[in-house]
């Protein structure tokens, strides 16, 4: 009895010595950090979070990280990435917590502006006017999807484009050339699919690829000020004629068997490989996806913007693609930083380096130059600024709901169990609903 | 049989309720904290408008759960969650039984272990990394199960079965039977291995064969855990939402949305919590009133 006592007494001292001794090296640990806190001024620690964890990706995010944090060695980072899909949830959770980051990736429009509504993103107007070299920098067309009621609330980082990207070889193996009109389209179409070859690759498993065909034919469709008044969530009521009929112009794309089959369980990264492979003669891709295009086809391709539809009564110079960038929480503790992260985050220097790097168009002027970046880049760079205007995507454009509504609706379009009207009726019921439900 | 502690002790230690509270009182703060509280404030929360990422809340009183009840995809994920439980329980639990009996066989004894092992490997794989594979298979451009329905000569049953609103929800749910039937199956062996050899053996001498052994003494003797496995099954079918959210996050359109994945998509999507808490207690109500059901009916424990 007395030894198991003894045994027993002596595990728990060495138990309690265990604990007693982790808890005081984390305290010296914390001492330590303390005192080279001290030496570095104030430290201040800021969040960060963007969507690209994709290795070649976090190459470019670790580097600027590095050298901002050299420049202000009171500053750090900490950086979190997550994939585009998972971050439109992730975004929604924090931003109600108190763990925001405090710099974070947003889509522009009303992707940003549902935050903006609720008063979770910093107005940074002042700083960025206050700042003539900052404000001189960067493009209006990238500057004014971010701002709403006549504030700034964040800073693009890249400015896109949706175009059509087709494979050379196979346009010259049938004579053909880049389409003017929307009737060359469509023939060009025809001849590739008589020839056995998938006229158009499309993946519409994330329904956002059949959205950005819509969001260029409502664009083309519809009255521009008809349009953005639908689109504000107070003011939706989506009666045009040109919605329902934007609908038929997929619909009719689809019907007339100029997408590869199975579109709605194809993931876009399939699409691409049936278009490198030489199945597809066109896909309809982002200025950003250029440089993986290229690293694919090598030369072998070139682009055009969706042409003009003569019964359209929107711009027809207009086109689709829209800024995505940076917004800094309103709960930050430190703005002052924030914000000069931010602003280092667009700076030439940076913004250079991501054309070089990553072959991303830059809404930085000058940033995309024949020096530093492809000839296709530069010539898709100029396209947009060429351009009268731009449409955002649909899906980030609009309140989510109504956003939610046309996504799943462009499933059953393709699949043929939903017709465009039936689609319609349903958006406009939902932004009836959204009418009553948004202050 | 004496009891290992000797009387005084025993008597000591039972007899201490102050002991026992004690001994119970973390997990209970455990479950109340993270399970019943949560619970009820659920119940609370579905009574508001309000989004993840706004602190304002507004009073709608039971508007969502009106809402609910009129709404077709609510109609369309119960009517897959009910198929998911149907089909779920005719394969895992029914062919995981037959299965489990015939490697249970004299003849199939050398082989059980490999084909144990075979019939269990999915059940160990990720759920996202099967979703992926699984994708793939389906593929109707690359996969290999339209690949294979054309070389039998079946070309025109090939179709797009993830991107098809009618085969969408089967092709999914026939990936779960495929993932788990195995794991059912490892539980009836288990069961059936325990069942005493005298029973059979009386049922020979009566002259019983293979087919009336299995449903006179094999049956009867596993009705536990047929409950276990029905009630594991069943509840799973209405809780499923990786499998769904990973093949085709409920679509195409909402034609496989499933209880979990509309609660998913109404909370973080649409910017709906309160529906979604609506939802979410409609889960609740529909997982608790089917497991009480089956414990009253199967009676638990008084056959055993």
């Amino acid at each position: 009895m007395m030894f198991k006592k003894i045994f027993s007494l002596i595990v728990i001292a060495v138990l309690l010595a265990s604990i007693i001794t982790g808890c005081g090296q984390k305290g010296n640990n914390a001492q330590t950090d303390e005192n080279s806190q001290k030496n570095a001024g104030e430290q201040v620690v800021l969040k960060f979070l963007h969507k690209w964890p994709q290795p070649q990706n976090m190459e470019y995010f670790e580097q600027i990280v590095k050298e901002f944090e050299e420049k202000h060695p009171n500053i750090k980072i900490e950086m979190e990435a997550v994939a585009d899909e998972p971050i439109k949830d992730k975004l929604r959770i924090v931003m109600g917590s108190d763990d925001q980051p405090d710099v974070f990736f947003s889509w522009s429009g009303e992707f940003a502006r549902k935050f903006v509504r609720v008063g979770s993103v910093l107005d940074i107007t002042d700083a960025f006017n206050s700042d003539s070299e900052w404000n001189n920098s960067i493009m209006k067309a990238g500057i004014e999807p971010f701002t709403f009621d006549g504030k700034v609330y964040g800073m693009p980082f890249r400015i896109n484009g949706k175009f059509f990207v087709y494979n050379t070889d196979l346009f010259e193996r049938y004579n053909l050339k880049k389409p003017q009109t929307w009737q060359d389209f469509m023939d060009i179409c025809e001849t590739l699919k008589k020839a056995g070859i998938t006229p158009i690759a499309l993946g519409n498993q994330f329904p956002w690829a059949a959205c950005h065909y819509l969001t260029t034919f409502n664009q083309k469709l519809v009255p521009q000020d008809v349009r953005m008044k639908d689109y504000n969530p107070k003011t939706g009521e989506f009666t045009h004629p040109g919605y329902v009929k934007a609908l038929e112009y997929l619909k009719l794309l689809k019907d007339k068997g100029y997408f590869n089959d199975g579109v709605n369980s194809t993931s876009h990264d399939m699409a691409h490989q049936l278009f490198y492979a030489g199945k597809a003669g066109m896909i309809y891709v982002e200025l950003e996806e250029f440089a993986q295009v290229e690293e694919n086809m090598s030369g072998r391709w070139d682009f055009f913007a969706m042409p003009a539809i003569p019964e359209g009564e929107g711009n027809q110079k207009f086109l689709t693609g829209a800024p995505d960038g940076f917004m800094i929480s309103a709960k930050t503790k430190h703005p002052q930083e924030a914000i000069e992260f931010l602003k280092f985050l667009v700076s030439k220097e940076s913004a250079e380096k991501l054309v070089k790097t990553l072959g991303w168009p830059s809404p930085v002027i000058g940033a995309v130059n024949e020096t530093n970046a492809p000839k296709f880049l530069v010539e898709g760079m100029k396209a947009l600024e060429s351009a009268e205007g731009m449409a955002l995507w649909l899906d980030t454009d609009v309140h989510i709901k109504v956003a939610e509504t046309y996504l799943a609706g462009l499933q059953e379009l393709l699949n043929g169990s939903k017709s465009p009207e039936d689609i319609m009726k349903e958006v406009r019921q939902t932004a009836k609903t959204v009418q009553s439900e948004v202050d | 049989m004496r009891h290992p502690l000797q009387g005084e002790y025993r008597v000591k230690m039972y007899a201490d309720r102050r002991l026992a509270y004690t001994y119970l009182f973390p997990a209970v703060i455990l479950v109340l904290v993270f399970i019943y509280y949560p619970a009820v404030l659920n119940i609370f929360y579905s009574l508001y408008r309000w989004s993840a990422f706004s602190e304002k809340k507004i009073y709608v009183g039971m508007h969502y759960y009106n809402r609910l009840f009129k709404d077709p995809v609510f109609y369309v994920a119960l009517k897959n969650n009910a198929l998911y439980a149907v089909i779920s329980l005719v394969f895992q639990v029914g062919f995981g039984l037959i299965i489990a009996a015939i490697l249970e066989e004299k003849f199939m004894r050398k082989f059980q272990a490999f084909f144990r092992t075979v019939y269990f490997s999915p059940a160990v794989i990720s759920l996202t990394v099967v979703g992926l594979l699984w994708q793939l298979i389906y593929n109707s451009n690359i996969g290999i199960v339209n690949a294979f329905l054309k070389l039998i000569g079946l070309g025109n049953y090939a179709q797009d079965w993830l991107g098809s609103s009618k085969t969408a929800i089967f092709a999914v749910i026939a990936v779960s039977q495929w993932q788990y039937t195995g794991y059912i199956m490892i539980l009836f062996l288990v069961a059936i291995q325990k069942i005493p050899y005298e029973l059979y053996e009386a049922a020979m001498i009566d002259g019983a064969n293979r087919l009336q052994m299995f449903f006179n003494v094999t049956v009867p003797q596993v009705k536990e855990m047929i409950l276990v496995c029905t009630t594991i099954t069943i509840i799973g079918a209405f809780k499923v939402f990786d499998e769904v959210y990973v093949m085709t996050a409920g679509g195409p359109g909402r034609s496989s949305e499933v209880l979990a994945t509309y609660l998913y998509r109404s909370a973080f999507r649409n910017d709906e919590m309160g529906y979604a808490a609506a939802i979410a207690f409609v889960i609740f109500v529909i997982t608790f009133v089917l497991s009480f059901l089956q414990i009253k009916l199967f009676r638990t424990g008084a056959d055993a």
